[in-house]
């Protein structure tokens, strides 16, 4: 191998690592769990404060609206687990009973506090599977 | 017909099996009757794709709601066009929509290079015939759109999701889909040139050419998605780092790599192993694209849910490309040795391997976090997120380096730049950047990332002025004419490198765009009014005035009624909305209200609202600058297209293009471009506009039923629309009704006015829809022609052996012609 080469690859080598070791450390910072309700409520003291992405689906009729203002409570639920969540802000338009959502904040001893803009509500796209997009393959036999 | 849609679905399949084996067979045994045969049936697999098309779109426009597919995304009350739409509107249809594209692209493809190319052809074939027998395959075992319900009879469809019945939205996936499939040409040449062995750089230029087709399309598709969320979403922004939108992102990173690194290999022959990697990459990468959104393997708002034997199919589709294609490089690696070495780092092929690692970093590190939960949930057990914020935080430095190099590469030299020539080319650039770096500094502008931003695109705007000028002047002497004509005269003579720095100059207006984002003046606000109350943000007042319920057959609108004074003058009065859709109320969609602008856009949502006490919140965004990605991009595509136009990248312009047509092309697009862009910025919003009330019942009928033409409403109805346009357009038709017409006699005058039944709401009963229904027909019928066409072309040749031959012998001298002239213009 000639030292061009050699010099190369260590250059190469160097940056990689240079590069990955900095993706990793803002990738810590910025890293968020993905849980779903019935993972993090049976021991929520553990979740206390941490960043979360939480999955769940939103319960029949508990979604509330104070009024003249834009806090919303709601109770969100996965398994047997439920757990209520508060935010305040603009909510999606797919946002409404049984809706499937991620939130994104923190859990705190209350309830689940969701940050800004932190509702996503799954969208229905033209790709859904869902149930009966599910239903519309070939049945096997 | 359903049952005759996936027959032809399995004989594709079959014939898509048999052009591989008939071409794999004849390019390995040089045998020249089955290479044809390949052809002919690889011609055939187009016809049936066209043909199960045509029945597709019937049972769409007819409404065939026994078929599970059509009745799952379409419903009778759905207008034409959406109707069509529908067809890509889910996943089994946009997989059979993507097999048509391909194959068809694939039929043009071999078609053109067909004599240039005669020893990559059956390869070529052969691969892409693999790549439709895999999405074949998936649609007859998995996926089969025309599976029709076996015991329930609907009467009516579903209808497609309201907040896809947008105009982006309905062109944005075929565009987007056009590029992903274009990439399987490329693809398909480098495997042919590395499975023949014909490795010198002819292949390149097939590719090249085949590159910067779909890569144009996926700019353009790429755009119209950011459209969409802009306009349509609601949520004040056009870029989320989305799953779905970087599985788009991640081909075109290294399609743009490739076709700046080819220009190396080209001019230099080097980065040969480094090039066809590239190529399979970006095919890969649109496969991984695929799979990534439609699997469930990335959590996505898109929503796929997940599909096990999908994700499985995919994965060994992936694992068997990467192994051959990489393999084969392996068996090629003595032949893809490089001609010459890097002389020095000052060099433009030195600026061009830096822009392709970073355009890689960059490929890989979307790449990275998008599929970051993934990977730590199978290496930690644990799915750990990254969002928006993080992919900005790290692609703004990225970008930063990009367009530095943007304004590099063009102004070393090949080889070697020498000091003296560094400096009389970098003077200028570097001067304006320190300028402007300077003036954001004074006026306060943050450094970091806008102020930056803007010092760079000054960089690289005085790096393609520079290079425009002194081309300009340089040929000005050479040929002794004026400035202008030698500056016209650079794109004749160079046209790739000159419609390149076109495309750059697209590049810093969108980055213009992205710098917005970190300006001051950028601002988001909730607040909750009652009617009467006013708020102000930034120089704005917006008062709320009213909040209104009306309704059309397709849905209710709730419509806030908001005028926006600025610094105290009248501004715009404004008409944020939701709209909710009969039959899915559950899913409104929110009807953004804009007001564009060069220095900002306004951007009012209607977040929430109560008719009982008629509050409502509104969101209020100021995004800065967010019009010059557009402009960007036209400019970008603008470019491309003179970097194609005199190119025979498509078939049938064969014949020379005389070099003083390309001036007169050049001034058609540009008068296109801006007659495009006059007529889309017709549309103002004149909400003060008073609608007179239509004198009888024939004018009101008739506003009803014509169409406001300033192309910015989406079609609004005259009696409806608010703009200057529509009111010079009432005018006219109160008119005729006051000079005594009759319906039919006004209808016909603004036919031939605006020259097609445009500008009625809906088609006239008799001649339109009836050519609606007739399209699939006709489009069947042509396939079936086209297959026997084939078909007796093809026994022809069979029957008389030698004329294969004949033709060929006389193509050769043109085809070599072809190739002189190519590799004479492209020296400049």
């Amino acid at each position: 191998m000639s030292t061009r080469t050699s010099r190369a690859i260590l250059s190469v080598l160097i940056v990689g690592t240079a590069l990955g070791a900095l993706l990793f450390t803002t990738m810590a910072e910025s890293a968020a769990y993905y849980k779903e309700v019935h993972e993090v409520m049976p021991s929520p003291e553990q979740w206390y404060g941490k960043n979360m992405n939480l999955h769940g689906f939103v319960v029949d009729g508990s979604i509330e609206k104070r009024p003249n203002s834009l806090d919303y409570r709601f109770k969100v639920k996965n398994g047997d687990h439920t757990v209520t969540a508060t935010y305040t802000g603009t909510v999606p338009d797919t946002f409404k009973d049984g809706a499937e959502v991620v939130l994104t904040g923190t859990l705190e001893p209350g309830g689940f506090q969701v940050k800004r803009n932190g509702v996503t509500a799954k969208c229905p796209s033209r790709y859904d599977p869902d149930q009966k997009a599910a239903s519309a393959r070939p049945v096997s036999y | 017909m359903a049952s005759l849609g996936s027959f032809l679905l399995l004989a594709a399949f079959v014939i898509a099996s048999g052009a591989f084996a008939a071409s794999f067979a004849g390019a390995r045994r040089r045998h020249n009757a089955l290479i044809l045969g390949g052809l002919g049936l690889f011609h055939v697999v187009t016809a049936i794709m066209l043909v199960a098309s045509a029945i597709m779109v019937h049972a769409f426009v007819t409404g065939d709601f026994t078929i599970r597919y059509v009745q799952h995304y379409s419903n009778s009350a759905q207008p034409l066009f959406y109707k069509l739409a529908s067809y890509w509107g889910g996943l089994d249809g946009s997989i059979m929509f993507w097999v048509t594209l391909l194959s068809a692209f694939g039929s043009v493809a071999v078609h053109v290079n067909r004599e240039r190319y005669r020893l990559l052809v059956p390869w070529v074939v052969a691969t892409i015939a693999v790549v439709e027998m895999f999405f074949l395959f998936l649609m007859v075992i998995h996926n089969n759109p025309f599976s029709t319900f076996l015991a329930t009879i609907h009467a009516d469809g579903e209808g497609l999701n309201p907040l896809l019945q947008n105009y982006y939205m309905a062109i944005h996936p075929p565009m987007l889909y056009i590029g992903f499939v274009g990439m399987t040409i490329p693809f398909a040449f480098g495997i042919a040139a590395l499975a023949s062995g014909q490795l010198d750089d002819s292949w390149l230029r097939a590719v090249r050419r085949w590159t910067m087709v779909p890569w144009l399309f996926l700019t353009v598709g790429l755009t119209l998605g950011a459209m969409w969320a802009y306009e349509e979403l609601g949520w004040g922004g056009y870029w989320g780092w989305d799953p779905v939108e970087n599985a788009g992102l991640l081909p075109w990173f290294t399609a743009t790599a490739f076709l700046h690194s080819v220009m190396v290999q080209e001019r230099r022959g080097m980065l040969k192993v480094w090039n066809i990697s590239l190529v399979i990459v970006t095919f890969f990468l649109t496969i991984f694209g695929t799979f990534m959104t439609r699997s469930g393997v990335v959590q996505s708002v898109h929503a796929f849910g997940e599909d096990r034997e999908l994700a499985l199919m995919f994965t060994a589709f992936m694992i068997f490309t990467l192994a051959v294609s990489f393999g084969l490089v392996i068996y090629r690696m003595p032949l893809l040795r490089s001609r010459n070495e890097l002389d020095s780092w000052a060099s433009r092929e030195a600026a061009f391997l830096a822009n392709n690692w970073v355009l890689l970093f960059a490929a890989f590190f979307v790449l990275f976090a998008t599929m970051f939960p993934t990977l730590s949930e199978a290496i930690r057990g644990e799915r750990l997120t990254v969002a928006g914020p993080f992919f900005n935080k790290w692609m703004t430095p990225v970008g930063f380096v990009l367009l530095f190099l943007t304004g590099v590469g063009p102004l070393l030299a090949w080889r070697k730049s020498s000091i003296a020539n560094m400096q009389t080319q970098f003077m200028w650039p570097a001067l304006a950047a320190l300028a402007v770096g300077g003036g954001m500094v004074a006026l306060g502008v943050p450094l970091w990332a806008s102020g930056v931003c803007f010092a760079l695109c000054a960089w690289v705007t005085t790096t393609v002025l520079q290079e425009f000028i002194r081309g300009a002047f340089v040929r000005k002497s050479a040929t002794g004419t004026d400035v202008l004509t030698a500056f016209i005269g650079l794109f004749t003579r160079s046209r790739r490198r000159y419609a390149g720095y076109i495309v750059h100059l697209g590049i810093v207006l969108i980055f213009l765009g992205f710098a917005g984002e970190g300006l001051n003046g950028k601002l988001q606000e909730e607040v909750g009014l009652k009617p009467g109350q006013n708020v102000v943000v930034g120089p704005y007042q917006v008062l709320f005035n009213a909040l209104k319920v009306t309704q059309d057959p397709q849905k209710q609108m709730i419509t806030a009624d908001v005028t926006v004074t600025r610094e105290g003058q009248p501004f715009a009065r404004m008409y944020p909305a939701r709209w909710y859709f009969v039959g899915r109320e559950g899913e409104p969609t929110t009807e953004v209200a804009l007001r564009r602008g060069f220095a900002h856009d306004l951007h009012l949502v209607l977040a929430n609202f109560e008719v009982g006490s008629q509050e409502v919140h509104l969101q209020i965004t100021i995004n800065p600058l967010v019009n010059w990605v557009w402009f960007g991009v036209s400019v970008m595509v603008l470019g491309t297209i003179i970097a194609l136009l005199p190119e025979r990248a498509f078939a049938f312009a064969t014949a020379p293009v005389p070099s003083s047509s390309v001036p007169t092309a050049l001034i058609l697009v540009i008068a296109l471009a801006l007659g495009g862009a006059r007529v889309a910025a017709q549309h103002v919003d004149q909400p003060q506009t008073v609608i007179l009330v239509p004198k009888t019942q024939l004018e009101k009928d008739l506003q009803g039923h014509l169409v406001c033409m300033c192309g910015g409403c989406g079609r609004k109805k005259i009696g409806e629309c608010t703009c200057p346009m529509a009111a010079d357009m009432r005018k006219e038709l109160a008119g005729h009704v006051a000079g005594g017409r009759s319906r039919d006699e006004i209808v016909q005058l603004f036919i031939k006015k605006w020259g097609s039944q445009e500008v009625l709401t809906e088609p006239i009963d008799r001649g339109f829809n009836r050519l609606a229904w007739l399209l699939p027909y006709g489009v069947g019928l042509g396939g079936i022609v086209l297959v026997g066409g084939v078909a007796m072309r093809w026994s022809r040749r069979r029957g008389n052996g030698t004329t294969p031959e004949a033709p060929a012998a006389v193509a050769a001298p043109s085809a070599l012609q072809d190739r002189l002239d190519d590799e004479l213009r492209e020296l400049d």
